[in-house]
């Protein structure tokens, strides 16, 4: 286990990395030198309370945002200030923290909208077989703001499948849903990678982080400070004060 | 019968009266219908933009004016062009002009893009006005051609290009994806692999440049233009309530929208000799369908557009500043 440093945990492959990353917005240190690796295949969990840059790290990752300096290199690009669709277009998908559709699409629409730059041979197909995967294909003809909070986070998980991407960011992908489709979506989590597709996951269901990821990195005020498998993490004495507290 | 049928009956049988319509009816009822269909085809080159891709444009009538004005310099004595070599120059002309202006509006949002393209035709109208070569804000005179059949035809294929063009471009092809994406969440459509900045542009460039079209056509037919009369924002006022009425973001809510308004805009006049009148009804209308059919006329033909007004409230809330599609 490594603490305060996200890039030693992995086998020494990694399609991810991340080296003295730094965005503040004015005076807030949202990201603040965080350095993190993510293998090829594995699933890294991404934790920390609220506010202490996860998604901030996303944003950056994924284009989003801007870094203020520090490198990003996603398998073999250097992707850092590069627009977010050049990073989509490299093999890189994102979820949101708060579903983002494309409302006034069917269902269907926003899967081939997701295949549409870059993936589209066999796109209806892959569409319709997704649509089962996510046994969501009797709402397919659906407006996607009519579906319920889980639905839409389906669909959102849906998109990422069709971009065919070797990295999948998840925002949270399971916050606030049912039980059933939780598990639908560990088990399109747990196939995919089976293809051979990396996660990185922002979560803060523990059960959920200690069941599906391979390894735990901890943010806590913009900075990595842990880093490990889930019993590792639960040992350890900082992260356990970076989520209940330190003793007064 | 299947709707789709149905549908394509309709089809079939609106485009055969059209067809007919000049053997059917006098001069004065084919001005009316020529003038409904460069309506409808207006409206649906102001929603390519407004509806499919919501940036609402309140300066559309700058492109409408460009290939008016393309055309009456490119036909006046001096040059004397025939009349179809001037409406692909206007074309031209015009797709450099949405190129050179859309390139930094589109990366403008909601109220602050409206206003930008508003300026712009304001200052076209401006330039237009004190050139000599556009002849002031007298104005310009073209070659007279006093066949009506000839530009009821035109404007009917003109008309109808636009709308296949806009039916295979945005609900059948993978471009119209892109560009519904992008009105409903850029940074999602971003995050699929789509270059936003690209696709709006060349959005914007079709929208202006079908614009153009109708604004060539409307020089021959009316021989004379100045710069109120096809640069003036009551024209965008027209086609964006047109668009509201009928269906924003619908393929056949602008051609509902345009030809209704028009020709209940041209009964005014024949009855009641003015269209102070027709203000009132249009006002009353906007209200009654904003709040009780928020998708338009369009709407009432189609079960999932009828569901919500949502891409009124997205357009809307673009144009306030109330929906930026901006991260979590």
């Amino acid at each position: 286990m490594s603490v305060a440093d996200g890039k030693t945990a992995g086998a020494g492959d990694p399609i991810l990395v991340v080296r003295e990353l730094y965005r503040h917005f004015g005076g807030i240190k949202a990201v603040n030198g965080v350095s993190l690796d993510v293998d090829r295949r594995e699933i890294a969990g991404l934790i920390g309370p609220n506010g202490s840059g996860k998604s901030t790290l996303f944003n950056l990752v994924s284009g989003a945002v801007t870094p203020d300096r520090g490198q990003i290199r996603f398998d073999g690009h250097e992707i850092g200030g590069r627009k977010a669709h050049a990073i989509a277009r490299l093999g890189l998908a994102r979820t949101f923290q708060i579903p983002a559709m494309f409302d006034n699409m069917s269902v269907t629409e926003n899967l081939l909208a997701a295949a549409a730059e870059g993936h589209w041979q066999g796109a209806r197909e892959r569409a319709a077989e997704t649509l089962a995967l996510l046994k969501l294909d009797h709402v397919a003809d659906n407006r996607a703001s009519d579906l319920s909070g889980g639905q839409q986070k389906l669909l959102e998980f849906g998109r990422v499948i069709m971009r065919q991407a070797s990295l999948i960011l998840l925002d949270e992908v399971t916050a606030g849903v049912h039980p059933n489709i939780r598990k639908i979506i560990l088990e399109a989590i747990a196939r995919l990678r089976e293809r051979g597709i990396t996660f990185l996951v922002i979560e803060h269901d523990m059960e959920m982080v200690r069941n599906v990821c391979d390894r735990i990195i901890v943010m806590d005020a913009g900075r990595v400070v842990a880093s490990g498998s889930f019993n590792d993490i639960v040992r350890n004495s900082e992260v356990m004060q970076t989520y209940l507290g330190r003793p007064q | 019968m299947k709707p789709r049928w149905a549908g394509l009956l309709l089809l079939i049988a609106v485009i055969g009266v059209l067809a007919l319509l000049p053997m059917l009816v006098n001069n004065y009822w084919l001005r009316i219908a020529t003038g409904a269909l460069m309506w409808a085809g207006l409206a649906c080159s102001w929603n390519i933009l407004g509806g499919y891709a919501g940036y609402i444009n309140f300066g559309h009538s700058a492109f409408f004016g460009l290939g008016a004005y393309v055309t009456a310099l490119l036909m006046g004595d001096k040059l004397a062009w025939p009349f179809f070599a001037t409406v692909p120059a206007g074309m031209v002309v015009t797709a450099l002009f949405a190129i050179i202006i859309g390139a930094p509006t589109l990366r403008l949002r909601g109220a602050y893009f409206a206003i930008a393209t508003w300026a712009f035709a304001e200052v076209l109208i401006q330039f237009a006005s004190v050139m000599d070569f556009t002849g002031g804000i007298g104005g310009i005179g073209l070659p007279p051609f006093l066949d009506e059949r000839f530009f009821y035809f035109a404007m009917f294929a003109a008309a109808a290009l636009t709308y296949l063009i806009t039916w295979a471009l945005f609900e059948r092809s993978r471009f119209g994806l892109k560009v519904k994406a992008l009105r409903d969440h850029e940074l999602a459509a971003e995050a699929m692999g789509i270059n936003t900045s690209l696709v709006k542009l060349q959005t914007f460039v079709l929208s202006a440049v079908t614009a153009s079209v109708f604004g060539a056509i409307f020089a021959y037919w009316v021989t004379f233009i100045n710069p109120k009369s096809v640069f003036g924002g009551d024209i965008t006022d027209q086609m964006v309530v047109m668009v509201l009425l009928g269906g924003l973001g619908s393929l056949w809510g602008p051609a509902l929208g345009g030809v209704g308004l028009f020709v209940v805009n041209r009964l005014i006049w024949m009855y009641w000799g003015d269209t102070a009148f027709y203000i009132a009804i249009l006002g009353a209308a906007i209200v009654l369908v904003v709040l009780f059919m928020p998708n338009g006329i369009a709407s009432l033909f189609s079960r999932r557009a009828a569901k919500s007004g949502a891409v009124l409230d997205k357009a809307v809330g673009k144009l306030v500043g109330d929906d930026q599609g901006g991260p979590n």
